[in-house]
C-alpha cells in the first residue's frame, strides 16, 4: 500500500516539475513566435472586443472555440483587410443567404482593433497549422478561385453546386455577354433597382476581368 | 445513511437536474442552427450565446452533483456529520444565484468570452468564494476528530483543491492570445483529465465498495496506482493541446507520447469497475440502477475519452482534425461518459438513502431513461463523428469553403438534431424518475416498513 502512495507522489511531482519547466522555456520562446513585440494597444483593443462580443463561441481561434463559423486563425491573410472591414461593418451585405453573423454596430475604430488584432493572430507561428489543402480546389482556374474566394457560391449555384437565393450560373455565358458581367460585378443596382447583391467594385481591376472571362466562358 | 447532516446532498442534487435539462435544451437550440439556413433568433439569441448556456450549465450541474455527493460521501467514510449545513446551503445559494445572473448577463454581451470561461470576472470571484466555503467546511469535516483519511476521500479532497487552484489560471485576461489559451488549458485539461478524474476516481471506488461489498484495500489499491497514471500522463499530455497555438515546437513530440498513454489509466478504472461488479462482489445487488449507471459510466468512458480522445491526439491526425466536429463528437462522448453518466450513478446511488424510498432497477421509467439518454448520445455522437470526417476531407484536405462544406454535411446535422431531440425525451424521463426518488416517503409507506436498529 505505500509503494503506491510512494508512486503516486513521486509521479505527480516528477510530472509537474518537467511541465513547469516547459512552461517556462515556452513562455519565453512564445514571445518571438508570436511578435509579441507587435501587440499594440490596438491589438489588445481587438482582443477585448472578441471576448465582449464571444466571438469565440460561435468561430475557432487557433483551432478552438464554437465549429459553427470559419476559423479565423488565418483570416487577415486569406481575406485581406478591404474584405475583413467591409464584413465586420455588415456581415449580412456580404453573406445575404445562410448562417449569418450578428450585425454588432461596430464603430470603424473598433472595426480597425478587430482587423489589427486578426492581422496580429495571422502572424503567430502556429507550427504550420491549418495545413495547406492538398485537394483540386485549389488549382481551379483563376475566374473560379475568386468565385468561390469572394463566396460567390453562396447565394449562385454552378452545376448543382452553391446556393439557391441568386440565379443559377452554369450556362450564364450563353445568356450574358462579359460587359454585362463585368457591370453587374461593378454596379449590381445598375441592372435592377433593387438587387440585394454587394457591389465588387472593390476587387482588383484583374480580378474581375478573371472573373468575367471566366463567367463568360460558362455556355 | 448514517447522519442527519447529509441530507444536504439531496438538494445538491434538486438543484442541478433541472439545469441538466436545462443544458440539454439549450443544446437542443444550438443544433437546430446547424440545421435552420437562416437563423430567425439571430439578434435575440445568436449561436454563440446558445453554446455558451450550454456549456456553463454543464459545467455547473455536474459541479453541484458532483459537490452533493462529496458531502454524502466523505460524512458517509469518516462516520461523521458534515462540519457547516448552513455553510454547505450558503455556498450552494452562492453558485445558484452568480450562474443564473451569468447565464441572464449573456444575452447582454455581458461576457469574459473565452469557452467554458465566459463568466465575468466578478462572477468568477463569487465562485472561487463558493468553492473556499466547500473546501472549508470538507477540510473541517474531514479533520475534526479525524486524523487518518481513508485513501478514497485522500484523493477526492485532492482533486478538488487541484479543481479550485486550475480555476484561478482562468480569471486573468491576457494581450497575448497564445499565452491566454496556454493557461486557459490549465483550467480545461487539467480539469477534466486531472482534477475531475480524481474526484469521479475516488467516489466511483467508494460507490464499489458501498455498493458491491468489494474490499477497500482491492479498491484503494487501485485508486492510488490509476490516480498516479491519470496525473503522470495527464499533466504532460496537456501537451496535446499545445501543437498549434503559437507553442514550441517540442510540445508535438512530448503531448503525443504523454497524451497517448492517457487511455491506460481509463483502461484500468474500466477493468476495475468491471472485476469488482462481476466477480469480486460479496453484497447482493440491490440498487441496479446505480450500478447499471457506474458500469455504463466506465465504458463510455472509455470509449469517449479513450477511444474517441486517442483517435485524434497524435499530432499527424490532430493537424487535420484540429477544430472540426470530431472534437465535438469525442468532446460529447467524452462528458457524458466520463462524468455526466457518473453524476447519475452517484444521485441514484444517494437519493434512495436519503428519501428512504427503495432503489428499484425494475420500473420501466427507470429503464426506459437509461436507454433513451445512452442510445440517442451513440446517436448523435455518431453523427458528429461522421460530419467531421466528411469536413475534414472536404474542407482540410480539398480546400473548399467553410460554409459551402457546412451546407453538405447538413443531413447529418439534421440526423444529430433527431438524437437530441431523443436525449431530450429522455431526460425528461430521467428527471421524473429522479425526482420521484429524491420525494420523501409518504408516512404510511414508511411506517409499514421495519424501524432499522441504530448502530451502537
Amino acid at each position: 500500500m505505500h509503494a503506491t502512495r510512494t508512486a503516486l507522489v513521486t509521479a505527480t511531482l516528477i510530472s509537474a516539475i518537467i511541465f513547469l519547466g516547459m512552461t517556462a522555456d515556452s513562455l519565453r520562446k512564445m514571445r518571438a513566435r508570436t511578435h509579441s513585440d507587435q501587440i499594440s494597444a490596438e491589438v489588445i483593443e481587438g482582443k477585448r472586443l472578441w471576448q465582449h462580443y464571444d466571438c469565440n463561441d460561435c468561430h475557432t481561434i487557433l483551432g478552438i472555440g464554437g465549429y459553427y463559423a470559419p476559423d479565423v486563425t488565418k483570416s487577415y491573410s486569406i481575406r485581406g483587410e478591404a474584405w475583413l472591414r467591409q464584413f465586420l461593418k455588415d456581415p449580412a451585405k456580404m453573406y445575404p443567404a445562410g448562417r449569418q453573423m450578428p450585425n454588432f454596430r461596430l464603430e470603424d475604430s473598433q472595426v480597425g482593433a478587430l482587423v489589427a488584432y486578426l492581422k496580429w493572430v495571422s502572424e503567430i507561428d502556429t507550427n504550420g497549422w491549418p495545413p495547406a489543402p492538398q485537394g483540386v480546389a485549389r488549382e481551379e482556374p483563376g475566374g473560379h478561385r475568386i468565385f468561390l474566394a469572394q463566396h460567390c457560391n453562396t447565394c449562385h449555384a454552378i452545376e448543382g453546386s452553391g446556393g439557391t437565393l441568386a440565379p443559377d450560373l452554369t450556362h450564364i455565358g450563353s445568356q450574358k455577354s462579359k460587359d454585362w458581367i463585368l457591370d453587374q460585378i461593378n454596379n449590381p443596382r445598375g441592372h435592377k433597382a433593387d438587387s440585394i447583391m454587394p457591389s465588387f467594385a472593390q476587387l482588383p481591376e484583374t480580378e474581375k476581368q478573371e472573373l468575367a472571362d471566366y463567367l463568360a466562358g460558362l455556355k | 445513511m448514517k447522519h442527519p447532516s447529509q441530507k444536504i446532498a439531496r438538494e445538491y442534487f434538486l438543484a442541478a437536474l433541472p439545469l441538466f435539462f436545462l443544458q440539454v435544451v439549450f443544446g437542443l437550440l444550438a443544433s437546430v442552427k446547424y440545421v435552420w439556413g437562416y437563423d430567425p433568433l439571430l439578434n435575440v439569441a445568436p449561436f454563440n450565446i446558445a453554446r455558451t448556456i450550454h456549456l456553463n450549465l454543464l459545467v455547473f450541474w455536474l459541479l453541484l452533483a458532483l459537490m452533493g455527493a462529496t458531502y454524502y460521501m466523505v460524512a458517509d467514510e469518516l462516520d461523521t456529520d458534515i462540519y457547516s449545513v448552513r455553510l454547505a446551503r450558503l455556498q450552494l445559494w452562492i453558485l445558484l444565484v452568480s450562474g443564473v445572473a451569468a447565464i441572464i448577463g449573456y444575452f447582454f454581451h455581458w461576457s469574459f468570452g473565452m469557452p467554458f470561461l465566459e463568466q465575468p470576472t466578478l462572477i468568477k470571484v463569487a465562485i472561487v468564494v463558493a468553492a473556499l466555503i466547500f473546501l472549508y467546511n470538507i477540510a473541517m469535516t474531514m479533520f475534526t476528530n479525524h486524523h487518518i483519511l481513508t485513501r478514497t476521500t485522500a484523493t477526492l479532497m485532492g482533486g478538488m483543491v487541484m479543481l479550485s487552484v486550475m480555476f484561478l489560471f482562468g480569471i486573468p485576461f491576457m494581450g497575448n492570445l497564445s499565452t491566454q489559451y496556454y493557461f486557459w488549458w490549465w483550467v480545461i485539461h487539467l480539469w477534466v483529465e486531472g482534477a475531475w478524474e480524481l474526484i469521479a476516481a475516488s467516489l466511483v471506488a467508494w460507490s464499489l465498495i458501498k455498493l458491491t461489498g468489494v474490499s477497500r484495500r482491492t479498491v484503494e489499491g487501485w485508486v492510488f496506482a490509476e490516480v498516479a497514471l491519470v496525473l503522470l500522463t495527464g499533466i504532460i499530455g496537456t501537451g496535446h493541446h499545445y501543437y498549434w497555438i503559437g507553442t514550441p515546437h517540442y510540445w508535438l513530440v512530448w503531448g503525443a507520447v504523454f497524451s497517448a498513454a492517457e487511455p491506460v489509466p481509463i483502461v484500468m478504472m474500466l477493468v476495475d469497475a468491471v472485476r469488482d461488479l462481476l466477480k469480486a462482489r460479496t453484497l447482493p445487488i440491490v440498487n441496479t440502477l446505480a450500478l447499471a449507471w457506474l458500469g455504463a459510466s466506465a465504458f463510455v468512458h472509455f470509449m469517449g475519452a479513450g477511444v474517441w480522445g486517442f483517435g485524434q491526439t497524435l499530432p499527424q491526425i490532430n493537424r487535420w482534425t484540429h477544430g472540426t466536429q470530431i472534437t465535438a463528437s469525442h468532446g460529447h462522448f467524452a462528458f457524458w461518459g466520463a462524468y455526466g453518466m457518473l453524476a447519475i450513478a452517484l444521485m441514484y446511488g444517494i437519493l434512495p438513502e436519503i428519501s428512504g424510498r427503495k432503489p428499484n432497477g425494475k420500473q420501466a421509467l427507470s429503464f426506459a431513461a437509461f436507454m433513451t439518454l445512452n442510445f440517442s448520445m451513440i446517436f448523435m455522437v455518431m453523427a458528429l463523428l461522421i460530419a467531421g470526417i466528411v469536413q475534414v476531407y472536404l474542407q482540410r484536405v480539398m480546400g473548399m469553403d467553410f460554409l459551402e462544406v457546412q451546407n453538405h454535411l447538413r443531413v447529418w446535422f439534421e440526423v444529430r438534431l433527431v438524437a437530441g431531440c431523443l436525449f431530450t425525451v429522455g431526460s425528461v424521463l430521467l428527471l421524473w424518475d429522479l425526482f420521484r426518488l429524491a420525494a420523501r416517503q409518504p408516512a404510511a409507506e414508511a411506517a409499514a416498513q421495519p424501524v432499522p436498529v441504530p448502530a451502537a
